[in-house]
């Protein structure tokens, strides 16, 4: 298991390197840079004074040592300094991180809460009343965008209560109720999408596992219903079902970009959106490095995850 | 017959005294405003900093405003902006001496900078140096988008801590107000410039609580500001919301006490539609679309083409259509009344596009004909345009209006962080723009986006007569002479086709009642965001 793991980070490394290649040239490929956005906010531009600009932020330099130096930089654990707002830029992303996390963790819980146990059911109620409603319910979550959604529930909230989350940052810690009544509107509006996804997979491989033969056997014997499905059947379906749950994860981080614009959440998907506008290299390059590290680290739990749903499943030997 | 007197007096109290006898209009005592309240609000997007010499958008103005003060200010209180209304702020008084050749200021001796030191007159010199580009300027700004404005002072002085003097090249009357805009507060100078990239340290009416860049800008009541009783609020929250809908229902719900820059009419509508007790305020602004032909490719270096693309533009159809009924027309200054300088409203009416549509269209073809392009050989170019809703809107319905004079177009969206720079290089054929104007003057218009060689002459428009013009109209002190040189720079303006102006968009603010004194200018969006007037009835 360990050289298990330890390839599986070499392989990780090898590809968050090719990662910040490609960001980093894909980044210069778009038209403009930061010198243009500078100017650009200035409403003109004076081609000398954008010389002058780009020498002190160092873009003017060939593009491969302008990598090498942010690379050497990131490495010793420099992020550099977001050109936009001439801040270091771990200063303007940590306040951002927080957010996206709670929203994404709060989306899957509420994703995995409904989902798992929709399609267990479902499955286990196919072809009856309850089987179709949910399954109507789950194809509705799948039509709807989140962010239509979101700005649905807002517009509802606004009209009966008169009232909406608030429209500035509130930490769990310094009011807790007031953090989740701002986090649970846009988890629930997000979730329901991604519990739609994992409905329909869990119910798919429900319904698969249900008609094996140990199954059938464990109804003979006489075990509970909650016994067979809930320990044996949902356990030996679940394999599918977590590795939905660990790509959702990792989408979420940086795919939550409409959502936290309709709900005024500022994360880092929508300041990651922002940066790109601007070009705001520093701030694009290590946000979309750190997206990567959570997609990596996120497909290796759940890699690792399997060996403990299934046993079979072993690592590192022939 | 004349009446006795008793008769008189009885008569007199009769009519006085009579259930129902009327009673002398009186005038509703104002209110008296209330202390306390933070005015929440959004603005139009994130400031980039809050340096307002730096940068070119309200957004700057709205957020940094309520930080600084400037030598000289627009009057809160009257609609209209002009040099009868700027009133003094950090300066007591001033005077024009030596033909307006020199400007001098007596500044007040009793203000203080937010970190408690003393303000003075090196703090104007130190900042107008740095704006105006001065070899031995103290400050060096990064980018400097209103250099222009101070390219005809020749020094700045301070011959003693209260005392500041701008010297001129020539006669400018368009100096004074030129410091009474949004775009000219007055810097310290102790603190370095690159503070101001997140930081405000002003003499303003409220200090800086907290700068959470693209989140909020909060500020809090200045104890020691130097008008005495003000500001009234104890504090201001500036909340950036990207999302239309989402201001909506935030001021709707009442997180937010004003709402609305950069709305148009149907936003304000539907706000208003969703919480009744909301007030709505429209009033004009010194802001235009107007349409950028590059004159340096060809054809459109051929006026015909240029005169044919204004024809096609129906201006009644774009009040209609893209601007909701929410314009007014004009030339390259803002239309009276709200303008001081605009065209006379007769003269307007004749302008190109303001007709009747089909005639003007026909004539536009004409012209088209006698280019060389009809059905057979249609004019094709590509419109480009900023990639955000309020250009796209525009340009949409313009794209229809030139397909209907038989001039096929392709519409392209550019990002708006390149728009400026691809503009700046004349990297498009046509081009739908909006412009606003930080103040309502000629020189602080023409210069900038008409003289030869200007960087915001986006056109690449060059005219030699039309400059001599601006500079004899920029030296004229008397204001009716300066204002027929004006008209007529402006004539001469709209038959070249130099930016033809499609119309000036109003401005829309909602707000609840509980919102004193939120005052809006209508021929400018830029000087009016000090709010140290504004105050909470609740």
């Amino acid at each position: 298991m360990r050289v298990y793991v330890f390839k599986r980070l070499v392989i990780a490394g090898v590809t968050l390197l090719g990662m910040s290649m490609l960001i980093f040239v894909l980044m210069r490929l778009a038209p403009g840079n930061i010198t243009d956005m500078i100017f650009e906010s200035a409403g003109y531009v004076d081609e000398a004074d954008r010389r002058k600009l780009e020498a002190e932020l160092g873009i003017d330099k060939p593009v491969p040592i302008q990598y090498v130096r942010w690379l050497g930089e990131l490495l010793s654990g420099d992020l550099g300094k977001s050109y936009r707002y001439d801040l270091p830029a771990w200063e303007v992303i940590k306040p951002r991180l927080p957010v996206s996390l709670e929203l994404a963790v709060l989306a899957l819980g509420f994703s995995v809460l409904l989902g798992v146990p929709a399609g267990v059911i479902s499955a286990v109620r196919r072809g009856r009343p309850l089987d179709y409603v949910l399954r109507v319910l789950s194809l509705a979550g799948l039509s709807m965008p989140s962010f239509w959604l979101g700005m649905i529930v807002i517009l509802l909230l606004v009209r009966s209560l008169g009232m909406i989350p608030s429209m500035t940052y509130v930490s769990p810690f310094d009011n807790l109720g007031a953090n989740l009544f701002q986090f649970l509107l846009p988890g629930l509006a997000v979730g329901y999408r991604s519990s739609a996804l994992i409905m329909r997979i869990t119910r798919s491989t429900m319904l698969e596992v249900l008609r094996e033969d140990y199954i059938r056997t464990a109804w003979a014997k006489g075990q509970r219903e909650t016994l067979v499905v809930w320990r044996h059947a949902l356990k030996n379906a679940s394999l599918p079902v977590v590795t939905l749950i660990g790509i959702e994860f990792a989408f979420l981080i940086g795919g939550l970009i409409v959502t936290e614009t309709v709900f005024n959440l500022p994360g880092v998907a929508r300041y990651l959106v922002d940066a790109i506008q601007v070009r705001d290299y520093p701030i694009v390059q290590n946000l979309v490095m750190l997206i990567a590290v959570v997609v990596v680290m996120a497909n290796l739990t759940v890699d690792l995850l399997y060996t403990w749903l299934d046993p079979r499943i072993k690592y590192g030997k022939a | 017959m004349t009446l006795s007197r008793p008769l008189v007096l009885l008569v007199f109290l009769l009519v006085v005294a009579w259930p129902g006898a009327p009673v002398p209009a009186q005038t509703p005592a104002a209110p008296t405003p209330k202390y306390g309240g933070v005015l929440v609000t959004h603005p139009l997007s994130a400031t980039p900093s809050l340096s307002p010499h730096e940068e070119s958008t309200v957004a700057t103005t709205q957020q940094a405003s309520p930080c600084f003060n400037n030598l000289i200010y627009y009057d809160p209180a009257k609609k209209q902006e002009s040099v009868d209304t700027i009133i003094p702020e950090l300066a007591e008084r001033w005077s024009w001496q030596d033909g307006h050749r020199n400007l001098v200021f007596f500044l007040r001796r009793d203000v203080k900078w937010h970190d408690g030191k003393p303000f003075t007159s090196a703090d104007v010199k130190y900042t107008f140096d740095g704006v105006r580009g001065a070899p031995d300027a103290k400050a060096k700004l990064k980018v400097n988008p209103r250099k222009l404005w101070y390219e005809n002072v020749d020094a700045i002085e301070a011959p003693d801590p209260y005392t500041v003097v701008f010297r001129l090249k020539k006669p400018q009357p368009s100096l004074l107000p030129m410091l009474a805009s949004g775009y000219s507060p007055v810097y310290p100078a102790h603190v370095p410039l690159a503070e101001f990239k997140n930081k405000c340290i002003g003499t303003g009416p409220f200090k800086l609580k907290e700068n959470k860049p693209g989140e909020y800008v909060e500020y809090v009541k200045n104890p020691d500001y130097f008008i005495k009783g003000r500001p009234y609020l104890d504090g201001i929250k500036f909340i950036v919301i990207r999302d239309r809908s989402t201001q909506i229902a935030a001021v709707q719900s009442g997180q937010l006490d004003v709402a609305g820059t950069g709305w148009n009419r149907t936003n304000a509508e539907d706000a208003k539609g969703g919480a009744p007790k909301l007030v709505v305020v429209e009033t004009d602004s010194n802001v235009n679309d107007n349409i950028l032909i590059n004159f340096k490719k060809p054809p459109f270096n051929d006026r015909r083409i240029r005169q044919a693309i204004n024809l096609a533009l129906d201006r009644k159809a774009y009040l209609v259509g893209p601007r909701q009924g929410a314009a007014t027309f004009g030339g390259a200054l803002l239309p009276r009344p709200a303008g001081v300088w605009g065209l006379p409203v007769a003269e307007v009416a004749k302008l190109a596009g303001m007709g009747d549509p089909a005639k003007q269209k026909a004539e536009a073809r004409k012209l088209l004909a006698e280019a060389g392009y009809g059905p057979s050989n249609p004019l094709k170019f590509t419109l480009s345009t900023r990639a955000l809703p309020i250009y796209v809107d525009t340009a949409s319905w313009m794209v229809d209006q030139l397909q209907q004079v038989g001039i096929e177009t392709t519409l392209e969206q550019i990002e708006t962080g390149v728009w400026h720079p691809k503009m700046t290089r004349l990297e498009y054929s046509v081009a739908l723009n909006l412009t606003g104007i930080g103040i309502d003057d000629p020189d602080a218009q023409l210069f900038e986006n008409y003289r030869c060689g200007s960087q915001r002459n986006f056109s690449g428009y060059c005219s030699e007569e039309i400059d001599r013009l601006m500079v004899e109209q920029s030296q004229t002190t008397d204001p009716k002479k300066r204002l027929a040189l004006v008209n007529e720079i402006d004539r001469k303006l709209q038959a070249d086709g130099a930016r033809p102006i499609l119309g000036w968009g109003k401005q829309h603010w909602v707000l609840w009642p509980h919102v004193k004194n939120w005052v809006t200018h209508e021929n400018s969006i830029y000087n009016i965001s000090r709010r140290q007037d504004v105050w909470l009835d609740k």
